[in-house]
């Protein structure tokens, strides 16, 4: 019979104090592994933003990481609008009517408006246009894919784009209508919009947005910026041509404007848009009068810088991002610079701090150890002098011990390992509802949980020492 | 004549006691116990028969004198090498029999074959318990066996090594009369037949008469206070 054969039968002698002992062990190594899964998960999702095929966010002046979280992870509030007239800067000639290239066009491959405020239930209803899904990646580089529908045209105003976790959660289909709600999930209701695609899972916050054609967006009730009575004359008039020419404003969609759709007049209040019909798939309904330039916002801007002459992205970003913030319409900020600054400020304190409660939890569980292991030193005196009598060397009964705690902290630590995991099993829908990643019994946290069992196994060792020793110095005659 | 497998010359054993005084519980001029002898050793209680028990077994270094242990003095050896000749060379039999409470019959015989030089041998360990009896004993704890069964199990553990000699101190002590005649006969026939020395160390004048040699501590030993 080996020592560790002989250590694990003394371990089912004292089967009740050695199980207590591994279970105390394993609810505080429970811990560690879902505070480090947890935390992995939530720095991933916020650290997924390098290829979300942008590298500049535009918005109201206020705080950049204010912006970033509210464009990129949908969390937060959005900071305030920016004027359509400054979005425009950003175009190029041809997508815009007046035939003039925007001031910074020049700096811009990619811009993208969004505009935000609304909420379907619980989760941010994003109005955008089509160049969202055309032509922004995932994060990690990969072109959006659909797992069912498509993605919605600039011409579908009331059809939209669900998140992969909304439609799951909700149980949306394709050509199943939703309705916004203003400002918060209690708020106005919105007309309804018609569901044209499902994204495929992303494992990003996009998971969790509700993305709607913004030319319906702007037609609910309150997202008109209002206007003085003496420039509302007339002003439909003046911006119906432009209106129709920038409905798709990215830059990438520019439609001619043989192919526009043609217009219906329609008065925009909310009695008659409570009315409105939903769009179905593939349909082409009467389309309702988009609403003014004069009195468009948006939220945001999500660019890619140009590369001209083949010079870094990032270098026109950084010249780009001082230009704008210099001015007086809105900010410029990096989401990549401002994620890892929340992640170096608050996300890694926070996860340290956890990680320095939990590990304190298996140090005191490992304390437990010894507890037990001295509380049964009594017994333990007799069995250590009978095998020394048998002919066991002191090293046996001192590796004996020290096996013994090596044991329960390992079998603590895997029946914790796997508490942990199943933790984060448990709470995953609830982490992939707010950080828009995906979490599951198999995510993990392999430099740290891959730490843990050396860890254990030292502390276990550490916390067995004084009682190895008491058993190495056993005198063999008192005891038989 | 026999090789001994034990010699005692000159042994002396102290303690100091913890009014510092100096109690000298052994002073064994000599002592030899033959291959396959089998010898009753008696003395009243704190004569210092465990003393010398575990004089001879390694468990205590004496402070003078020489024990030899199959031709190997002890006294010289470090604690160590003292561990492995005993694992290897001597088989012992406790009055409680010490047996590990964790521990299935079967068991406490591998663990006694673990800490000697050969391999733990499963087949013999099942062999020397089918041999007293308790083939279909094997799988069950102490605490699932009763007095006399345990008492098989200790004997068994104690030629698990192939001994040269087994030690039994005051195998009879804790037993009822009814079953102290069986141990008697079991260690007597065990040790017989393996060809392994035997010394019964026993205050039990019975079970001291049923052996060819017997020996008195009292005369033995040349110590003159009793041990504690």
């Amino acid at each position: 019979m080996s020592l560790l054969g002989i250590a694990w039968r003394n371990i089912r002698q004292r089967l009740l104090t050695s199980g207590l002992t591994a279970l105390s062990l394993a609810l505080g190594v429970a811990l560690v592994v879902a505070t480090l899964v947890i935390g992995g998960l939530v720095r991933d999702a916020f650290a997924s933003g390098r290829g979300l095929g942008y590298n500049l966010i535009v918005g109201a002046k206020g705080s950049p990481l204010q912006l970033v979280l509210n464009s990129v992870y949908l969390v937060s509030k959005p900071i305030e609008n920016i004027s359509w007239g400054f979005y425009q800067e950003f175009l190029p000639a041809e997508a815009r009517s007046d035939g003039m290239a925007g001031r910074y066009a020049g700096s811009v491959a990619k811009a993208v408006p969004i505009c935000m405020g609304d909420y379907f239930r619980s989760f941010r209803v994003v109005g955008t246009n089509a160049a969202y899904f055309d032509s922004l990646t995932m994060g990690d580089g990969r072109p959006f894919a659909f797992a069912a529908g498509r993605n919605f045209r600039d011409d579908e105003f009331f059809g939209g784009v669900l998140g992969s976790s909304v439609a799951a959660r909700l149980g949306l289909a394709v050509g199943d209508t939703f309705s916004p709600t203003h400002g918060a999930d209690d708020g106005l209701v919105h007309d309804p919009f018609t569901v044209i695609g499902v994204l495929a899972r992303t494992d990003t916050p996009v998971d969790r947005g509700v993305y709607v054609n913004m030319e319906g967006f702007y037609l609910q009730e309150g997202h008109a910026k209002p206007l003085p009575d003496d420039e509302r004359d007339g002003i439909d008039e003046a911006n119906d041509d432009e209106a129709g020419a920038e409905a798709g404003g990215a830059l990438e969609i520019s439609r001619p404007t043989a192919d526009r759709p043609p217009r219906l007049v329609r008065e925009i209040s909310s009695a008659t848009r409570a009315f409105a019909p939903a769009v179905p798939p593939d349909a082409n309904p009467p389309r309702p009068r988009p609403l003014p330039f004069a009195q468009r916002e948006v939220t945001a801007i999500l660019i890619e810088t140009a590369s001209p002459g083949g010079m870094p992205p990032e270098l026109l970003a950084m010249g780009l991002k001082t230009t704008i913030n210099e001015g007086r319409d809105g900010q410029a900020a990096e989401p990549v610079r401002e994620i890892r600054t929340l992640l170096d400020l608050f996300v890694r304190p926070l996860e340290l701090l956890l990680l320095l409660v939990t590990t304190l939890v298996v140090i005191v569980s490992a304390i437990g150890i010894l507890v037990s292991m001295v509380g049964s030193s009594l017994e333990r005196s007799r069995d250590v002098a009978v095998m020394r009598a048998l002919g066991a060397r002191r090293s046996h009964v001192l590796t004996t011990v020290l096996l013994e705690a090596i044991l329960l902290a390992v079998g603590g630590g895997l029946l914790g390992w796997l508490l942990g995991h199943a933790v984060v099993a448990a709470i995953g829908p609830l982490i992939t509802t707010n950080a828009g990643v995906s979490a599951g019994f198999f995510s993990s946290a392999p430099a740290g949980e891959a730490l843990l069992v050396p860890f254990l196994i030292v502390l276990a060792i550490l916390a067995a020492l004084l009682p190895a020793l008491a058993a190495y110095r056993t005198d063999v005659a008192k005891w038989l | 004549m026999a090789e001994p497998v034990i010699r005692l010359e000159n042994v002396r054993k102290s303690f100091v006691m913890p009014g510092g005084e100096r109690v000298e519980v052994l002073d064994v001029p000599g002592f030899l116990l033959q291959a396959g002898e089998q010898v009753a050793l008696s003395g009243a209680s704190g004569s210092g028969k465990s003393t010398l028990l575990h004089v001879i077994s390694g468990i205590m270094r004496p402070d003078a004198g020489l024990v030899e242990v199959a031709g190997v003095d002890i006294t010289r050896l470090p604690e160590g090498r003292r561990d492995r000749l005993r694992a290897d060379s001597l088989g012992l039999v406790f009055q409680q029999f010490n047996l590990l409470p964790g521990f299935t019959a079967l068991e406490n015989v591998l663990v006694a074959m673990s800490f000697a030089s050969g391999r733990p041998d499963r087949d013999r360990a099942a062999g020397l318990l089918e041999a007293v009896g308790l083939a279909q004993r094997l799988h069950h704890k102490p605490a699932e066996l009763s007095i006399g069964q345990q008492q098989r199990v200790a004997v068994a553990r104690a030629l698990a090594n192939q001994p040269r000699a087994v030690l039994a101190d005051e195998p009879t002590a804790s037993i009822d009369t009814a079953h102290k005649q069986q141990v008697v006969d079991l260690l007597k026939d065990t040790c017989g037949r393996a060809g392994v020395g035997l010394l019964v160390v026993t205050h039990d004048p019975d079970v001291a008469r049923q052996f060819g040699r017997q020996l008195s501590l009292e005369t033995f030993n040349r110590a003159g206070r009793q041990a504690v």
